[in-house]
């Protein structure tokens, strides 16, 4: 390296450095907009498909378990019992959102849509416990009790219905077949349950 | 001091009955906690004024939080690391490393002690400031360096190896950029220097304008002494990226504070060298702060050396909110290849100025080429 260039390298080295106060300075003295975010007070507009945490619409929820099977890091639970419709009655419904990565993919799947992001994304807590997400207030073993009693309610009542429609039948046997079956109706009241409980 | 004793026994006599060495004592350690009052006042503000010029110059707010815009913050920091959990790593050596910032705090805070606030104003006028101060100063090594070893820990190790090389290549440019002055002044007294600088030139009587070898002295000594402070962009100690803050990543608490107020004491210090050395100090353009009466000249000259310093201070920060960081060899490279041969040359070109030119500067000399 000659002494030329070890010159220019000096040189270059004022200069740029000159340069470079330049624009700081003008920007020292006359800071024009800022840019910070006041943010307790002021908030970021999260965009409409933001991935913040999850929220499970428990009303529409099928408790078809899709959710629980594509998350890739195991963050979500559920417990769930048969109703006495013959629908998944959800017995609880956990998310551990300390776990989640925001993929989205339980959100993909949800066939009721009921799975959605929202915009939130502030949850900081002493307490892991905490990044539990429960869905479901009550308790797990109470909503299958009450489902239990439910459903033995229900085969009670069928079972009844179906006594009632065979005395019924038997009764009325040698009559047409029309008034049977509005006899029937009125003896049993609803009859599709006592129709269809035999099926379990 | 002896003088100033006698005055003060003269001004009170009841401190006639004690013995001189007991007034001498206590005024001693007046100035001591005057001078100390005043590096924690200003490692205090400091560190809010930087944080507000760098939140200008990056288009931000910095702190507003605490009290009126923000002002309040230096003290909510300083309570916050009163307060906070003082942790010893399991395998340090915990004697040596509840040692390490003491000896940065105090290598950097004696060197308050010689800074020629004004007229007569300074802790202690030694006729070796200059020197004490670089002696004392390499204090700083010794603590980092120990804080490194001690932490037992390999970043905080790299990083205090790192701030050693870094700190001891930069004091000899450092020290080779402030010669001139010394030169000039024929003494290594700070007070000196300082008076040397006065006269009836004015801004033109200050060392920055003596010949053009001081001129480019100056800027030597700034960006060296920058270096050898650890100021960004020469702030490779830290280097939180790379070494996650390198010596100082074990400390909390207080500890780790003074470290920080370390940083801001040597910021003084260099913009305080440098306007004792080159900006003529305490020196106000075409008046003589020791002619003025009473109090005043020392007022008049504490106000105008601190100003300078402050400038000088302002310009730091300014720098360090403007160039990237260094890399570890472009900053050897920079100290051994270029600062210290041009510290180098400009020492020589100082002496032979002031050997042809009978020590005479260029105002000088016009002057007496007009007259
Ligand atoms: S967003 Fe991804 S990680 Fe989170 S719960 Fe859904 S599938 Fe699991
Ligand atoms: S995928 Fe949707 S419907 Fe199915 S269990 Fe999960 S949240 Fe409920």
């Amino acid at each position: 390296m000659g002494l030329r260039e070890y010159m220019n390298d000096i040189l270059e080295a004022v200069v740029t450095t000159a340069k470079g106060m330049r624009i700081t300075a003008r920007y020292g003295v006359d800071p024009k907009e800022e840019v910070t975010l006041q943010y307790p007070e002021e908030r970021w507009e999260v965009p409409e498909r933001f991935r913040g945490f999850l929220h499970n619409d428990v009303k529409k929820c099928t408790a078809c378990t899709m959710c629980v099977k594509v998350c890739p890091v195991d963050c979500i639970s559920l417990e769930s019992v048969r109703g006495a419709d013959k629908k998944m009655v959800l017995a609880s419904y956990d998310i551990n959102i300390g776990r989640c990565m925001y993929c989205g993919l339980c959100v993909e799947v949800c066939p009721p849509k009921s799975l959605t992001h929202t915009g939130g994304y502030e949850k900081a807590s002493t307490d892991r416990g905490e990044l539990i997400l429960h869905f479901i207030e009550e308790d797990a073993a109470e909503v299958k009790a009450r489902v239990a009693r439910q459903v033995a309610e229900a085969a009670a009542k069928a079972a009844e219905a179906a006594k009632a429609a065979e005395a019924a039948k038997a009764a009325e046997a040698p009559e047409a077949a029309d008034p049977s079956s509005e006899a029937g109706k009125a003896a049993g009241g609803d009859p599709k349950p006592a129709k269809e409980e035999p099926k379990e | 001091m002896e003088a100033l004793t006698l005055s003060l026994v003269k001004a009170v006599p009841a401190l006639g009955a004690a013995p001189l060495w007991a007034v001498s004592l206590l005024l001693m350690v007046a100035s001591g906690v005057v001078v100390l009052v005043f590096a924690l006042t200003f490692e205090g503000v400091g560190s809010l004024v930087l944080r507000k010029v760098a939140g200008d110059i990056q288009a931000r707010i910095g702190p507003n939080r605490v009290g009126p815009n923000g002002i309040l913050q230096f003290l909510a920091d300083g309570v916050k690391l009163v307060l906070k959990e003082d942790i010893v790593p399991a395998k340090a050596d915990a004697l040596l490393f509840k040692l390490a910032p003491y000896l940065v705090f105090v290598g950097s805070f004696a060197a308050f002690v010689v800074v020629p606030f004004g007229v007569g104003l300074s802790a202690a006028d030694l006729n070796i400031g200059i020197y004490y101060v670089m002696a004392v100063t390499s204090l700083v090594v010794i603590g980092v360096l120990l804080a490194g070893w001690a932490s037992n820990n390999k970043w905080a190790l790299l990083g205090g190896m790192r701030a050693a090389a870094q700190i001891v290549s930069y004091e000899i440019p450092v020290g080779m950029a402030l010669i001139p002055a010394v030169l000039i002044a024929g003494s290594l007294s700070l007070q000196d220097i300082v008076r040397s600088q006065g006269g009836l030139f004015g801004l033109f009587g200050w060392n920055l304008f003596h010949n053009p070898f001081t001129f480019f002295s100056f800027f030597l000594y700034f960006t060296a002494a920058q270096a050898e402070t650890n100021q960004t962009p020469f702030d490779l100690p830290e280097a939180e990226s790379e070494l996650v803050s390198g010596y100082n990543v074990e400390y909390s608490g207080i500890r780790f504070g003074l470290f920080f107020l370390a940083e801001f004491g040597d910021m003084f210090i260099v913009a305080a060298l440098a306007t004792a050395c080159f900006l003529g100090g305490w020196n106000v353009p075409f008046i003589r702060a020791e002619a003025l009466p009473g109090i005043w000249g020392s007022l008049l000259s504490l106000g105008v050396f601190l100003g300078k310093a402050f400038a000088m201070v302002l310009v730091m920060m300014w720098v360090r909110w403007t160039l990237p960081r260094l890399r570890v060899d472009q900053l050897m490279r920079m100290s051994w290849k270029y600062l210290v041969p041009l510290t180098f040359v400009n020492l020589l070109g100082v002496s032979l100025w002031l050997l042809v030119f009978d020590g005479k500067g260029i105002p000088e000399l016009i002057a007496s080429l007009a007259g």
